[in-house]
């Protein structure tokens, strides 16, 4: 769920920019400059990606990816999250021009949290990448949500139920997310695990 | 103390919703009728299609001539103001204003619906939940269905959601006017030129033409994966299916980057792509920014002071 224009309180919307600049700073510091194409095309991927709708009983979810995106691509993903995004704006108006900061740290804070559990916990078999890849999916879409929440609230009282259904709506996207994310990781660890490793910062490791 | 609530029969609540389910229902269907009837799909299959980013650059309206740094200035500017807005009926001339520059653009307003039909879900949510969850302040007229005394209706909360929904619709309206008048390299060189770093602009060029590979490389893999029998459910199979579509689509774009980015290297890219010539800002161009810019001062203050009742 994107936020739209008009929403959020004009000085949430302008801290969260500035906010999400000074992220974006350090994320493109941390990515190589001649990676820097090379995120943009990656950043189309995950575009398409979040295209596809999964059904679910009578309606349909489409992924989030933050977890995913933050195993793949760490300290970089908080830029290709933030290109997607505008993409995304440009193209269908999902989610407004004037909440882009917003949206950001909505989606790019849960990946970078994702991207440092994954680094930090996956260890070297398949199977447990595949735990931890899931956990990934499930967490980054939850922090997505608990954000999404928090951002709605600083609207006023007005806006707690709003907030609560809010919440309540990421539960299915939360259990597809959890098994898409684990199957994606356990067939990327056995296909090109080179993949998991981070491939575009400027030091192998997040820290 | 909590106002005392204005009692109506309970039938109405139910008839009330039903009626504008079915308003949104019909809208939304109508809408899309009119945004895809040209195209012809098949029954089943999702829709891969995106939308063209800058389609209509060969107008000829004072938006097209235009220069670039000066229109975002002008429109951005005018949007953060408009978002700031409080009140129903200030939100309602903004979003005539916008409405209005669609018409001085001559733009199609196919793609401007489709903005508004893609927020419909989001807004609709404000419309639906914010009566019911806004708390009962001194003044506020609530509406009490039956005898669901635990769940009155706050005029002041919807009041709130739609005034919410005008501003969106407002700037959304904004976005065709903003983007489809001038090439799309042009105005990332007008957000370059700004101040906005020139990596996320060629960042988001590239993106921008390569989702169009990846969604044609996603289309023939679904079309492989419905060719033998695939079932689209959520299930543990097709669930199976879902993961190792997105991670072949992974695989495929990380090794494509690598061809993409030698490819560009052998062209002799060097961190830039080459930009249009920049347009000189003339004094009317400024003028324009300035007026739209006290355009929004003027809305914010007619909010602020006059109808600063609610």
């Amino acid at each position: 769920m994107h936020i739209s224009d008009g929403v959020l309180p004009t000085t949430v919307a302008l801290g969260s920019y500035a906010l999400s600049a000074v992220i974006a700073a350090w994320s493109l510091k941390r990515t190589r400059p001649e990676a820097l194409p090379k995120v943009a095309v990656v950043t189309a991927t995950f575009f398409v990606a979040s295209l596809i709708h999964i059904p679910f009983g009578p309606t349909s979810v489409h992924l989030l990816l933050p977890g995913l995106v933050g195993a793949l691509l760490g300290a970089s993903g908080f830029i290709a999250i933030l290109v997607g995004l505008l993409l995304q704006s440009l193209l269908f108006q999902f989610g407004g021009l004037t909440a882009l900061g917003a949206n950001a740290l909505m989606m790019g804070l849960p990946a970078l949290a994702c991207g440092f559990f994954f680094h930090r916990f996956k260890g070297k078999t398949a199977k447990r990448q595949m735990l931890v890849g899931g956990l990934c999916g499930g967490l980054g879409t939850m922090l997505a949500a608990l954000l999404l929440a928090c951002l709605l609230t600083t609207g006023g009282e007005d806006f707690f139920g709003v907030a609560k259904l809010a919440l309540a709506a990421h539960v299915p996207v939360i259990i597809i997310e959890t098994i898409v994310t684990a199957l994606t990781v356990s067939f990327l660890s056995r296909v090109k695990p080179e993949l998991l490793q981070a491939p575009f910062q400027t030091r192998r490791k997040m820290p | 103390m909590t106002p005392q609530p204005i009692i109506l029969p309970g039938w109405s609540l139910a008839g009330g919703l039903l009626l504008l389910l079915l308003m949104g229902g019909a809208s939304s269907w109508g809408i899309r009728r009119l945004v895809r009837g040209a195209r012809q799909r098949r029954k089943g299959e999702p829709d891969w299609s995106l939308p063209q980013l800058d389609g209509a650059t060969a107008g000829d309206s004072p938006i097209h001539r235009w220069e670039v740094r000066c229109k975002l200035v002008g429109m951005l500017g005018f949007a953060f103001l408009v978002v700031s807005l409080q009140d129903l009926r200030t939100a309602a001339v903004a979003g005539a204003i916008t409405l209005s520059l669609l018409f001085v653009t001559r733009l199609p307003f196919d793609r401007s619906l489709a903005r508004l039909l893609a927020m419909s879900g989001f807004l609709g949510m404000f419309l639906l939940v914010m009566p019911f969850s806004a708390p009962a302040h001194p003044g506020d007229t609530l509406i009490q269905f039956g005898n669901l005394e635990s769940l009155p209706w706050n005029l002041r909360g919807l009041h709130k959601a739609a005034t919410i929904c005008l501003k969106a619709c407002a700037v959304a309206l904004l976005m065709e006017p903003l983007l489809a008048t001038a090439p799309l390299t042009r105005t990332l060189q007008g957000l370059r030129r700004l101040g906005v770093p020139a990596a996320i602009g060629q960042m988001l060029l590239l993106a921008h033409r390569y989702s169009y590979v990846f969604k044609h490389e996603a289309w023939r893999m679904a079309s492989g994966m419905r060719l033998r029998g695939f079932q689209p459910g959520s299930n543990r199979r097709a669930l199976g299916a879902f993961g190792n579509f997105l991670g072949m689509l992974f695989v495929r774009s990380f090794e494509r980057t690598e061809r993409v980015y030698d490819a560009m290297q052998a062209r002799g890219y060097r961190d830039r792509f080459p930009e249009p010539e920049p347009q000189p800002a003339t004094a009317k161009d400024l003028l324009l920014a300035g007026f739209f810019l006290l355009l929004g001062v003027a809305l914010l203050l007619a909010d602020r002071c006059y109808f600063s009742t609610f």
